[in-house]
């Protein structure tokens, strides 16, 4: 066969690479064929899933499932067989509350400081990241110079691991950090970023703007770079105003995007743990203090290492994580329709 | 409505010169279509005229007022894309009532614009629908409904039927033709599709390499271009061509001497020309002295006419529109004539050379 007639890139029939895969291909014919005789050719479907499946059943169900078991037994033993069946003892002793507003009255204060904590939190990076990210978006999808440049360099603090970045803010806002040394140069006095509880806050939720804005803005720009750009001809010459054309014509197109953006931000503010854990602590005192912090603690760090506890605590959140994942999935799914 | 003049419109893209030096007059109610091969400048001089480029040089005067610096809200102009550019979002009606509602009229005179206009495109029915549960060519009327309704100085239009299927394209057409019959407005129309120009325009612009070749009516462009290049772009199947040099006799000859044809008097030995005649215009010679034997190629059988495709002695392609169903067969050797009040001149640089 003639070869100018074949993708640029495919690799020549005669080539050694294509001999050698070839080769390797051809070892597994022999198994393939003895396989398929012996399940059948409905059955490859499932030869082909089963290492994924098992993969996926080893890390992901049969965790939640221990987890689960846990949630109902008892004691501190680790192995599950060591553990007394308790039923839905700490689920009652997470819900045992005297009102729900005030976590100070509730048995597990800590989680429903944790839980208040998340949901500020939420609530403010959700305004904060989404907020941010359309404007960037909104400048970046113009023709600005060194487009380019500014598209990358809001996208780079994605690429940073969160301890890394988490690690960077704390030494800029610490007492001595970057941030109040160009303060007391400027003649002012040093902040206490992380002994005030708002500042310890706002410092979360900017840190984490900060880290992954960039990820949110791409989707966006995304969405805003499939409005066809004659609908804004359309809309010059129609005389629309500016923020008429924002109103009327953008928004409204790219709310399949924002609405993905916002719920896909909502599960990542609710899942938050590794910057807020590595820049405040939880501190100053629960000030910051969240409940993926409160589940890990509970498990791992506190002195009587409480299991149980922390599992149910655990699933209570993973059913929260389900509803917005179905949510989201909803939302793709009718955008995708 | 209004008149349109455009002075010396030059447009540059970078280094690349799109317009050069564009000189027209529409006249107030005229409809004006450019046409050119892809790439032309026709599409750039329409989003010029709509303010939607800026101009590199020249000026721009819309009934009498210079607008080359205006925004192309401030123009009063309405554009028809060729995507139609509706708001997927907002139904019928709405779309419609955009501009009107962007120009702060009052909500019973929009609703009365909208369902006047609405009624007169056919639209009535699909006012709360959305763009996207619309036809090809209900989009279209939406389209043309939303600048009808805003009352423009000018109509624009950017190969408007260019998305629709051949059947609707005819439809439409004929439906912009009674439009224009029905309010009279100034129009302005791209296309590369010639039977949209011809049957639409009452002059046509034929723009190559962003320089107007010719301003005339359908009639005066097909049947006296100007140079070669309206010639062959005007007119499909296009015209013949024959290259060749005039003999002492006054005949023309081609470069190898195969082929010697009849020329009108008055052409000086030795001259450069090329002849051109349509393929309309070339017939059978039947009992009379052929001028040139046709060996036919290819025979295109379309039920009311054929079209015939060959080569003369000396190479030359020549197609023949015959309005027999069955004039030949390939390889025939088809004796031909011109018909001599159709020939078309032209000298070495390309210009018509007129009796």
């Amino acid at each position: 066969m003639s070869q100018t007639g074949s993708p640029p890139r495919a690799i020549p029939r005669d080539s050694l690479a294509s001999r050698l895969i070839q080769g390797i291909a051809g070892l597994a014919d022999r198994p393939m064929a003895w396989i398929q005789h012996a399940v059948g050719g409905r059955g490859m479907a499932y030869v082909f899933l089963g290492p994924n499946i098992l993969f996926f059943g080893l890390f992901v169900f049969l965790p939640i499932g221990i987890n689960m078991a846990m949630s109902l037994t008892g004691g501190t033993n680790l192995f599950l067989s060591e553990r007394p069946f308790i039923g839905g003892d700490h689920y009652r002793s997470l819900m045992q509350c005297g009102s729900y507003l005030d976590p100070a009255s509730c048995r597990e204060d800590h989680f429903w400081k944790g839980v208040s904590n998340t949901l500020k939190f939420t609530l403010f990076q959700m305004v904060a990241m989404v907020g941010t990210a359309l404007v960037t978006a909104l400048v970046l999808n113009r023709k600005i110079r060194g487009r380019g440049f500014f598209r990358a360099v809001y996208f780079f603090p994605v690429l940073l691991s969160p301890v890394v970045v988490a690690l960077i803010w704390k030494w800029i806002l610490q007492r001595d950090g970057l941030l109040n040394g160009a303060i007391t140069l400027a003649g002012g006095e040093k902040i206490l970023f992380f002994v005030e509880p708002g500042w310890a806050m706002f410092w979360a939720v900017f840190v984490s703007v900060w880290a992954h804005m960039g990820f949110y803005t791409l989707i966006l720009l995304a969405g805003l770079q499939a409005i066809p750009a004659d609908l804004y001809e359309a809309a010059e010459m129609d005389g629309t105003k500016p923020m008429r054309v924002l109103t009327r014509i953008t928004l409204p197109l790219l709310w399949p995007n924002l609405v993905v953006v916002l719920v896909l931000v909502l599960i990542k503010a609710v899942q938050t743990f590794d910057e807020v854990f590595v820049l405040t602590g939880g501190g100053p005192g629960t000030a910051t203090l969240m409940v993926v912090q409160y589940i890990y603690e509970t498990a791992f760090a506190n002195q009587v290492q409480n299991f149980g506890l922390a599992a149910a605590a655990s699933m209570l959140l993973g059913s929260v994580l389900f509803a917005l994942t179905m949510l989201q999935l909803w939302i793709a799914r009718r955008k995708a329709a | 409505m209004a008149g349109l003049v455009l002075k010396g419109i030059g447009k540059s893209f970078g280094p690349v010169e799109v317009l050069r030096g564009i000189d027209l007059d529409v006249a107030d109610g005229e409809f004006v279509v450019f046409v050119g091969p892809s790439g032309c400048g026709k599409s750039t001089l329409l989003r010029v005229i709509a303010g939607l480029e800026e101009v590199t040089s020249g000026t721009i005067l819309i009934d009498g007022q210079d607008v080359t610096t205006e925004r192309a809200a401030e123009r009063g102009l309405a554009m028809v894309f060729q995507s139609y550019a509706l708001y997927p979002h907002m139904s019928v009606y709405r779309n419609i009532a955009f501009a009107l509602e962007n120009m702060r009229l009052p909500p019973a005179e929009i609703e009365a614009r909208v369902r006047r206009a609405a009624t007169m495109l056919r639209l009535t029915d699909y006012l709360d629908r959305k763009p996207g549960a619309l036809s090809g060519g209900q989009r279209q009327r939406v389209a043309i409904g939303r600048a009808v309704v805003r009352d423009p100085k000018i109509f624009l239009f950017d190969e408007p039927l260019s998305n629709l299927d051949a059947e609707l394209r005819v439809a439409t057409r004929k439906e912009l033709a009674g439009l224009h019959a029905e309010i009279g407005g100034t129009m302005i129309y791209v296309t590369h599709d010639q039977v949209e120009a011809m049957t639409l325009a009452n002059r046509i612009v034929v723009l190559n390499k962003g320089r107007i070749e010719q301003v005339g009516t359908p009639l005066e462009l097909y049947n006296r271009p100007a140079n070669l290049f309206v010639a062959g772009f005007i007119g499909s199947p296009r015209m013949n061509f024959i290259r060749g040099q005039v003999t002492p006799e006054g005949r023309l000859v081609t470069p190898d001497g195969k082929v010697t044809l009849p020329l009108p008097a008055g052409h000086a030995p030795g001259a450069e020309i090329t002849l051109g005649i349509r393929p309309e215009h070339v017939l059978p010679a039947g009992g009379e002295a052929p001028d040139a034997i046709l060996t036919v190629d290819l025979v295109e059988k379309l039920g009311s006419e054929a079209y015939l495709y060959g080569t003369l002695a000396d190479g030359t392609a020549l197609t023949l529109r015959s309005p027999l169903e069955d004039p030949a067969r390939r390889g025939d050797s088809l004796p031909i004539r011109f018909e001599r009040q159709r020939l078309h001149l032209f000298d070495a640089a390309g210009l018509a050379i007129r009796p």
